[in-house]
Order: C-alpha cells, then sequence, then structure tokens
C-alpha cells in the first residue's frame, strides 16, 4: 500500500506536467471543434456548432485532396526510409573502417531543424539560382520545383527521406545490437540460407522495432508541416499542400479556429486508425504464418 | 596520428564540397535585406524625450514588425538613440510577414500583453479595427497631454494616415513607412541606341516604359529573346508568383486594378463577388488579367514561380529582369546600393502600364491604378505599457529624422520629406521615384476596407496557385474562387 502511494508521489509531477501540457490542450481543441470561432468574422467568439464542422469536413473537397496527398507522401517516404534504414543498419553492424565515422555523419541530419532543412534544401533548389537545378540543367533535365508539380514533389520526398532516415536506421541498429546471437548460428548450422535467415529469423526478431519506427514515421509523416512549407510554400499549386500546411494555412492566415480544430481531431483520428490497420494486417499476417 | 587523420579527412571534404558548389553555382543576387547603413542620428534630440519618459524608465517595451528595409533601420538606427535619451528599453522583433501576422494577431486576440507596439499594415487596419485590438491614438493623446510630442505636427503626415482612423477620425496608428509599387525598368537596355534600333525594328515603335498591356508583353519577349541571343541571363519581366500569399497580392492589387478590376472584384455594397450577383471577381476583364499575369511566367526569370516580394527585388538588382513590377521600399537599394544591387545607375521608374480607361477611373475617383502601400505603429489594447510604446511609435515619426530615412528606404509619411534636401538628392538616383511619388500617388490606392481581409485572401489564393501551376485555367479559377468567396462571405457574416 505504502508503496504504490510512493510511486503515485513520485509520479505525480510527470502526470501533471502531462496533463497539463498533453491533455489540456488535447480537450481544448476538441471542444473548439464543436464551435465556429472565425476572429475576422462579425461575431467573432465562439458559436456552438455542434458536428457541423465535421459534417463539413467530410464533403470539404480540399481537406480531403490534402489527406490524398498526405498519404501519398507518407506512403513514399515511410516505405523508402524504412527499407533504407534496415539495409544501412545491417550495413552499420558489420565491421569495416571507418564504420564509426559513418555511424557519426549519417545521423547529422537528425541533428539540423526541419525548418532548416527546408531552408537549405531551398536554396540548393530554388529555380534559377541553386545548384541542383543548375547541374541538372547541364545534363539537360529542366528542374524547376515552382513550375513541375511532380518534381516538387519527388524533392520533398527526397528531403523527407534524407531528413529522417538515419532515426530508422539508428532505431534499427539499438534493435538489431539488442538480438542474441544464438538463433543465427543455429540456423547457419542447420543450413539455412541468407534468404531464410532474414526472413524468418532476423525478420521476426525485430518485429517490434520496425512496428515501432513504422508507426513513428507514420505519425510525422502525415503531419509534416515545417520543411515542407519552407521548401515548396505547398505549391506549385496545391502539389505539396500535404494535410499539416493545409491546416495551418486554416488556422492561421485564415484564423478559422473552430474548422482548423475539426480538422486535426480528424487527422488524428485519421493516424489512429491508419496505424491500428497496419497493426491489425501484421498481425493478422504473422498468425496465419503461424497456422 | 589517427586521431589527427580522423579530423582532417571530413574537413577537408566539407571544404572541398563547399569550394565546389561555391565556385559552380551562378553568383545569386545580393541578399535581400541587408542591414541599412548605421548612421547618427541626423538631428538633435530634444530633451523633451528624457523628461516625458522619466515615470517609464526601465520599462521594457516590446514591439514586433515584419522584416522589410524600414522596419530594419528601425531596428538599427533609431532604436539605440531612444533608449539612450529615454531609459525605456526597446525589444524590436522584426520577423517574416507570415510570422509577424500570426504572433501580432494571436497576442491581441488572447490579449496576452506580449506586445506593447505592433505593425498595421494599411491591408489588416480595417480588420483590427472591427475587433478593437487598437487603443485609439486621438484619445489616448487626449488623456495624456504630457506625453505628446510637441513637434509632432499630425498635420504634416499625407493622406495615408486617412487610412488609420475610425469614422469620427480618431488614429489608431500612426505610418512609418508608406510607397507605391511602381513599374522599374533598366534604363541602360532601354536607353541602348544598338537595342532600341533592333526593337523598333521589330515592333515599329520606340522602345520606353510601356503604357500598354500589349507594350508591356512586347518589351518583354524582346529582352526575353535578347538575353538568350546574347547568353546573358536576362528576362522580360519579374513575377511574384511563388505557392505565398505574395502572388495574391500581386495579382489582387497590382495587375487586377491597372486592368480596372478594383477592391478585389467584390461589390462592397452587398459583398458579392461573382458577376451574377453584381461583383466582378469572375467577370471577362478579370479572366483577361489573369491570363496576360499567367502568361507572362513565359518570358519571367525561372525563379518567379518561387518568388515573393523579397525574390523580385533580388532578381531585379541581380540585373535578371529588364522591367518588373517592385515594391517602392526596394527602390532606393536597388538603385543605388553597389554592394547589393548590380544594377545601381540604371533603372527607371514609370507609372505601370493601363488598360483603358483606368487612368480617367483613377482621377475620377472611380478606382485606382495600383497600390499605395505601407504601414503604421500602433498600441494594442493589451500592452502592459501602453505610455512608453506612445513615446516610441512618436519617436520613429519624428519630423526631423523623415529625410534620411526616406532616402535609405524609399518610404514617404510627411508631406515635409518631398522636400526634405537629403530626398531631392537621392531623387535622380532612384530615376524620379520620389517625384513620381509625390506628383502621383494620389493614383494609387491601398487595400480595400474590408474587415475580413486575411480569409478572404486565403480562400482566393489557392484558386491563383493552381492557376499559375496550370492545374486550371485562369478562367476556372476566378470562377471558383468567385463562387468560393461568396461562400465564405456568407460564412463570415457578410452578404447574407
Amino acid at each position: 500500500m505504502k508503496s504504490s502511494k510512493t510511486a503515485w508521489g513520485l509520479l505525480a509531477p510527470t502526470l501533471i506536467i502531462l496533463g497539463l501540457v498533453g491533455l489540456l490542450p488535447f480537450i481544448y481543441v476538441l471542444y473548439v471543434g464543436f464551435h465556429d470561432w472565425m476572429i475576422f468574422a462579425k461575431v467573432s467568439g465562439l458559436v456552438w456548432a455542434g458536428v457541423d464542422n465535421y459534417r463539413e469536413l467530410v464533403f470539404d473537397e480540399d481537406f480531403l485532396a490534402a489527406l490524398g496527398r498526405g498519404l501519398r507522401f507518407t506512403i513514399w517516404t515511410v516505405s523508402i526510409q524504412m527499407v533504407l534504414g534496415l539495409l544501412l543498419a545491417h550495413l552499420l553492424m558489420k565491421k569495416f573502417k571507418g564504420r564509426g565515422f559513418f555511424r557519426a555523419i549519417h545521423a547529422l541530419p537528425l541533428t539540423v531543424a526541419p525548418l532548416v532543412v527546408g531552408a537549405t534544401w531551398r536554396l540548393l533548389t530554388i529555380p534559377g539560382l541553386g545548384p541542383l537545378p543548375f547541374y541538372l540543367n547541364k545534363i539537360g533535365i529542366d528542374y524547376n520545383i515552382g513550375w513541375s508539380a511532380q518534381q516538387a514533389f519527388f524533392t520533398t520526398v527526397l528531403m523527407h527521406i534524407w531528413h529522417w532516415t538515419p532515426f530508422v536506421t539508428l532505431t534499427f541498429l539499438a534493435g538489431l545490437s539488442a538480438l542474441p546471437k544464438e538463433p543465427f548460428e543455429g540456423a547457419m548450422v542447420d543450413g539455412a540460407n541468407q534468404w531464410q535467415i532474414f526472413r524468418y529469423i532476423f525478420l521476426p526478431m525485430l518485429k517490434p522495432v520496425i512496428l515501432i519506427a513504422l508507426f513513428l514515421r507514420i505519425m510525422d509523416a502525415l503531419r509534416i508541416v515545417d520543411e515542407v512549407w519552407m521548401l515548396t510554400g505547398g505549391g506549385p499549386g496545391t502539389a505539396t499542400r500535404y494535410v499539416g500546411i493545409h491546416i495551418w494555412r486554416v488556422v492561421f492566415p485564415m484564423t478559422n479556429y473552430g474548422y482548423g480544430s475539426a480538422m486535426s481531431v480528424l487527422l488524428l483520428y485519421f493516424i489512429i486508425v491508419v496505424c491500428w490497420l497496419l497493426l491489425t494486417v501484421i498481425t493478422q499476417a504473422k498468425r496465419e504464418a503461424g497456422t | 596520428m589517427k586521431t589527427y587523420w580522423k579530423l582532417v579527412i571530413p574537413i577537408t571534404l566539407i571544404v572541398l564540397v563547399a569550394t565546389v558548389l561555391g565556385a559552380c553555382v551562378p553568383a545569386p543576387p545580393p541578399a535581400v535585406e541587408p542591414p541599412v547603413e548605421e548612421v547618427a542620428p541626423p538631428a538633435e534630440v530634444p530633451t523633451w524625450w528624457a523628461e516625458a519618459a522619466a515615470p517609464y524608465k526601465g520599462v521594457t517595451i516590446r514591439g514586433i514588425s515584419e522584416s522589410t528595409p524600414p522596419s530594419k533601420y528601425v531596428l538599427e538606427v533609431l532604436v539605440a538613440p531612444f533608449e539612450k535619451e529615454t531609459g525605456i528599453n526597446v525589444e524590436f522583433e522584426v520577423t517574416s510577414w507570415d510570422e509577424m501576422y500570426t504572433k501580432a494577431i494571436r497576442d491581441m486576440e488572447a490579449a496576452t500583453g506580449i506586445y506593447d507596439f505592433v505593425y498595421i499594415e494599411q491591408d489588416i487596419i480595417y480588420a483590427y479595427l472591427a475587433q478593437n485590438f487598437l487603443v485609439d491614438l486621438t484619445a489616448f493623446s487626449e488623456a495624456n497631454p504630457n506625453l505628446l510630442y510637441p513637434e509632432l505636427e499630425m498635420d504634416d503626415f499625407t493622406a495615408f494616415i486617412d487610412n488609420f482612423k475610425d469614422a469620427e477620425g480618431h488614429v489608431y496608428g500612426l505610418p512609418f513607412e508608406a510607397f507605391l509599387k511602381v513599374y522599374l525598368y533598366r534604363t541602360d537596355l532601354f536607353e541602348d541606341p544598338e537595342i532600341k534600333a533592333a526593337f523598333k525594328e521589330q515592333y515599329g515603335w520606340d522602345l520606353r516604359p510601356a503604357t500598354t498591356f500589349e507594350e508591356y508583353r512586347q518589351i518583354a519577349d524582346f529582352f526575353t529573346l535578347w538575353g538568350k541571343e546574347q547568353g546573358v541571363e536576362l528576362w522580360g519581366s519579374t513575377v511574384q508568383a511563388g505557392s505565398h500569399p505574395a502572388a495574391f497580392y500581386e495579382m489582387f492589387e497590382t495587375i487586377f486594378p491597372s486592368f480596372g478590376v478594383y477592391n478585389w472584384g467584390i461589390n462592397m455594397e452587398n459583398w458579392k463577388a461573382t458577376t451574377a450577383n453584381g461583383g466582378a471577381l469572375d467577370s471577362d476583364r478579370a479572366k483577361e488579367a489573369l491570363r496576360y499575369w499567367v502568361e507572362m511566367l513565359e518570358v519571367a526569370p525561372p525563379e518567379a514561380r518561387a518568388s515573393t516580394w523579397d525574390e523580385v527585388a533580388a532578381s531585379f538588382a541581380g540585373g535578371r529582369a529588364a522591367q518588373g513590377w517592385v515594391y517602392g521600399e526596394n527602390a532606393a537599394w536597388i538603385a543605388t546600393d553597389e554592394t547589393r544591387s548590380a544594377v545601381v545607375g540604371k533603372v527607371g521608374v514609370a507609372l505601370p502600364p493601363l488598360y483603358e480607361g483606368v487612368l480617367d477611373d483613377a482621377k475620377a475617383r472611380r478606382g485606382y491604378i495600383g497600390y499605395y502601400d505601407g504601414g503604421a505603429m500602433g498600441i494594442p489594447h493589451s500592452s502592459k505599457n501602453q505610455e512608453a510604446a506612445w513615446l516610441f511609435i512618436q519617436w520613429i515619426s519624428r519630423k526631423e529624422i523623415q529625410g534620411d530615412f526616406a532616402a535609405k528606404t524609399a518610404r514617404i509619411v510627411r508631406t515635409s520629406t518631398f522636400d526634405d534636401p537629403l530626398v531631392k538628392e537621392m531623387d535622380p538616383k532612384v530615376g524620379g521615384y520620389y517625384t513620381l511619388f509625390k506628383e502621383h500617388g494620389d493614383l494609387f490606392k491601398g487595400a480595400p476596407p474590408f474587415p475580413f481581409h486575411a480569409p478572404i485572401r486565403e480562400v482566393i489564393l489557392p484558386y491563383i496557385l493552381k492557376a499559375i501551376a496550370g492545374e486550371m485555367t485562369p478562367e476556372a479559377a476566378l470562377d471558383e474562387a468567385a463562387k468560393a468567396v461568396d461562400a465564405e462571405l456568407v460564412k463570415l457574416g457578410y452578404g447574407q
């Protein structure tokens, strides 16, 4: 009994802070989402709207298009990050000259703030002035992210991969370092080939780590704002106006707090559903493999 | 020894890569907003300031503004002498346009009192007044006569101050910057005999600043081709078409008015934008204007599609465009500062090209030919140091500092400044910008008095960006935008 009280006492400061900075703002966003609140409207205070904002959202083509673009961006970035991260982690587990140096520099992008990443990539790619368009032009590629929607999209994908693959690699490295050697040695003694070891020992044993990395990356990619905002501003047109940027524009420049809050809540719900679906599919696959 | 090589190899690699990139990349245009040259305050500081500020000595006031040449001038030239004279500390945050609005509006809306003075751009004042964000400075100065600088001379402010008054004529902000968005052109190109002859041969008229849109396009076409033939990086016109509200502003406050589409195409009597309801946003003229502007990208530098007002100024200063629509606050440094501009002494200023009848509309006050931009400094109700803030905003509006301020940053808010010797000396160097400002400023106008400026801009912006990117035709974009504006205005409580 006493130890339980002590535990709660020790946890209390953390729980209070979490409640203040995590739970309360969330409850507030939920509350605002059920209201009309546009500070430049004739009636500028909170006006109860019930579920009107959510009803409108379901048919809001711009929001749905932004969500679709965000999803497409997430699929591209996260799948490449996971594969690259796994390969790099595997590589960095091997002993070779300069491994320590490479391990250190490959994590450097993680230390850079997203806004700075976006600004740097903007300088690299700015049409007419950046080194990337300059050199690509030399080899006959007309690269202009201010004009080509596809080039802008894939440049944001590339930037995000560059920035966040090291996070996946480091997560996998931690997971790989903790794996016991015995199952691998046993499999080799039994004559398993590299693919069999990878498929039947390595992947299942690393699954918890893979899931953590996957969910974190999905959440991050779906919410992305700052680095893409700096690089393309959501353009050209609406080509890179991902859902995070769309929400930001509705909440801040447009000052439509009620509708923006509803969008945020719906995005959170969407992320939870995506992750839950993924978890269900993976678990189901494992169950089927087991039977 | 091993550690030594561990350090040397990566450092050498980094230096090599940086050198190669630096050497191969074409020189970028000069920095967008380099610091304004520091100068001593030109006039003697009256002791009145020290006496008036005595009760507030040690107080710290905080303000926020957009990072523009005038704001940087205030920060770098005017703040320190104020602090020295009054003992009031000033924290003046000069930041990006987006961030300035986000921070200032959030602060005033939540009444947190972080900022004691804020930049009020002319286009947002109506929204701020509607929300009662600002202190009535007329009433405030009447209530605090001891804080009213005796030589403030309110009558000396240009008519621009009227934008910051309410229906009763009470002032809510003291103007500190005002300028025109003008037509800049390269005099060295326009006056080159060989170029003039080639142009006349091709188009049959003498090369000079365009007065019509057809002429403007012909000039743009000519110089784009000429640049290609000469192997120089020169294009026909700047275009402010980045994925940013700047694209909206160039279209709605520069191109539309000069095509004769005023007040964003919104009927101000019934708050409707569709032609079916008396608006003009989806009118044939508006569509013609948008198509013209979007097609101008064909003869603009590649960076035009990523340009805001800053990059437009930088492109022109970098000698990459023969002509363009450029905010006047940049005219001075583009025309005179060799450390930042490649076109010093080569800048001409003219009225923008106009659609037939627009000049007559402007003279008869039925319309306007372009954008008269600027802003004032005001005090939020939430400020906890209103007295000290009031002293500071008077300090930066003093008559005696206006000459140097105007000569350095091409902004004028007082009538007397036009006759200041420094401004007169600067005028020919800036292609007669100040004379044009004085003589034709009344043909330009600020943003329409909409209390819903930002939300409606955000409704329209995606359609303009889609037209720029080719996702929609200009015609379809304006059809959709007009419908969206009508719907949004109803939501905002207008045009029911």
